[in-house]
């Protein structure tokens, strides 16, 4: 987890790349391998739904902070509404931030949604309604923590360049600030 | 340098000369700029015995309307290369920013753990909030605050997989309709509530009615275990009696008074189904 090491070549935290792709791909063996083997449906549905909700927990709570700097959360605030949070680090630990990882991250998320997607039109096609219930769970977490990680990285760029334009106009002033002085 | 001279006009004493405005300005940015002891987020204020922390299960099956986040994310700095801020005082919150973002490699590689076992207490402490009797009953909307998913999921996954293993005969139907029953119930109940009017929000709402199907997971536990018809009805209809009880207050102060009975109902008939299916299960 040394942000230090060189950026270009090596993944900067294998070890949570390893467990944001091990969840899922656990999830999706199984479901797979699970119905060549044609076990009770239970154990299918509670091991996928399970090995889904653990990898939905990991991606959003460990890997998106780790790998791409990002989280989010709701709250509920003192009135009653609900608020979405978003957070993100500062601009320059955005900048130190391992390609590498964050390829992997997002492009993992995208795949994980589209593989249970397809499943899911399998399993209307054949009118598998049980295994159509499974599918959707898994899809839906899929594509909670995408919408979550999407909208939290919009927000984060137009952090950045709120902040950018904040910076520009304090060191214009600054400067303005400077050249009074010396007048 | 600020002084107006004697031989100007004399300014409005609330107006400021230019240097001053500018100084001012600068102030202002170099204050509300990256200081190395800007906190990572503000510390939300402290509540009583409900530990604030940001990882509900799930979160965003429905968009969040833009303007609502785009203007409370004015109020909470991005900028976070500030070490970790010091826990407040009440002890137990701002779990949030005590694990958040500090300067990267520190905060983030260790709190997994304490983001566990953070999540783990907030179940327990929202399943002690809704289902036993506690002072914050009176006050439902504050009291679940801290939504989560996760105690839901556990207890509708149990009692699927306790009425399951109950049954002699078509093991996996029993569990999928289990399953979808709650999980479809919970979500019409939370509609009906919003349709009839009612304030209340959807994972909350979903939330709680999850967090109350707990006396019923207990119910169907010990009729797993024992197999008397009379014990079973007795079983079933105590533990139905408590989650109703569980559920009441929140549903009820969702909704204005004339429709209460409208917004209960439903909820007392899917509890009451879920206990028919617990007894018949042989």
């Amino acid at each position: 987890m040394d942000l230090s090491q060189p950026v270009e070549e090596n993944y900067a935290n294998p070890k949570t790349c390893f467990f944001h792709v091990l969840f899922k791909a656990s999830a999706l063996a199984f479901y797979i391998l699970s119905t060549l083997f044609a076990d009770s449906f239970v154990i299918i549905f509670v091991f996928t739904v399970v090995l889904a909700a653990l990898d939905f927990w990991v991606v959003k709570n460990v890997s998106g902070r780790i790998l791409v700097g990002l989280r989010w959360w709701n709250e509920i605030n003192e009135e009653g509404e609900s608020i979405w949070r978003f957070e993100c680090l500062d601009q320059e630990s955005l900048a130190r931030i391992n390609q590498k990882d964050s390829w992997l991250f997002w492009w993992t998320l995208y795949l994980n949604a589209v593989v249970w997607g397809i499943f899911g039109i399998f399993s209307m096609v054949r009118l598998e309604v049980d295994y159509l219930l499974v599918v959707g769970v898994c899809f839906s977490l899929a594509i909670a923590n995408i919408i979550g990680f999407t909208k939290c990285r919009k927000d984060a760029r137009s952090k950045i360049q709120a902040f950018a334009s904040r910076t520009i106009a304090s060191s214009f002033s600054s400067t303005l600030h400077s050249a009074f002085s010396l007048v | 340098m600020s002084n107006s001279h004697g031989d100007t006009i004399p300014l409005h004493p609330s107006s400021q000369s230019d240097i001053d405005e500018i100084e001012n300005l600068i102030n202002a940015s170099v204050q509300s700029g990256p200081a190395t002891v800007l906190p990572a987020r503000p510390p939300s204020p402290p509540r009583a015995s409900i530990p604030v922390s940001p990882s509900p299960f799930i979160q965003s099956k429905i968009p969040p309307p833009p303007p609502q986040s785009a203007s409370s994310n004015q109020k909470v700095p991005s900028v976070a290369a500030a070490p970790p801020p010091p826990p407040p005082s009440v002890g137990n919150s701002s779990s949030i920013a005590a694990s958040g973002f500090g300067p990267a490699p520190n905060t983030l590689t260790e709190p997994v753990w304490d983001t566990v076992k953070r999540d783990l207490s907030r179940i327990v402490s929202n399943l002690k909030l809704v289902v036993f009797p506690n002072p914050y009953r009176e006050d439902p909307g504050k009291a679940l605050r801290d939504w989560d998913l996760w105690g839901p999921f556990f207890f509708i996954v149990f009692l699927g997989l306790t009425l399951s293993w109950s049954a002699s005969v078509k093991k996996s139907e029993v569990f999928a309709v289990a399953f979808a029953l709650l999980a479809a119930g919970a979500v019409i109940l939370t509609l009906n509530v919003l349709l009839l009017g009612g304030h209340i929000i959807f994972f909350q709402s979903l939330s709680l009615l999850g967090y109350c199907l707990f006396p019923l997971d207990i119910g169907a536990l010990i009729c797993m275990l024992k197999d008397n018809v009379i014990v079973k009805m007795v079983v079933v209809g105590v533990t139905l009696a408590w989650s109703s009880w569980a559920a009441y207050p929140f549903m009820s102060s969702a909704v204005n008074p004339r429709r209460k009975a409208l917004a209960l109902y439903p909820v007392f008939l899917m509890y009451v189904s879920v206990g028919f299916l617990i007894i018949a299960i042989n």
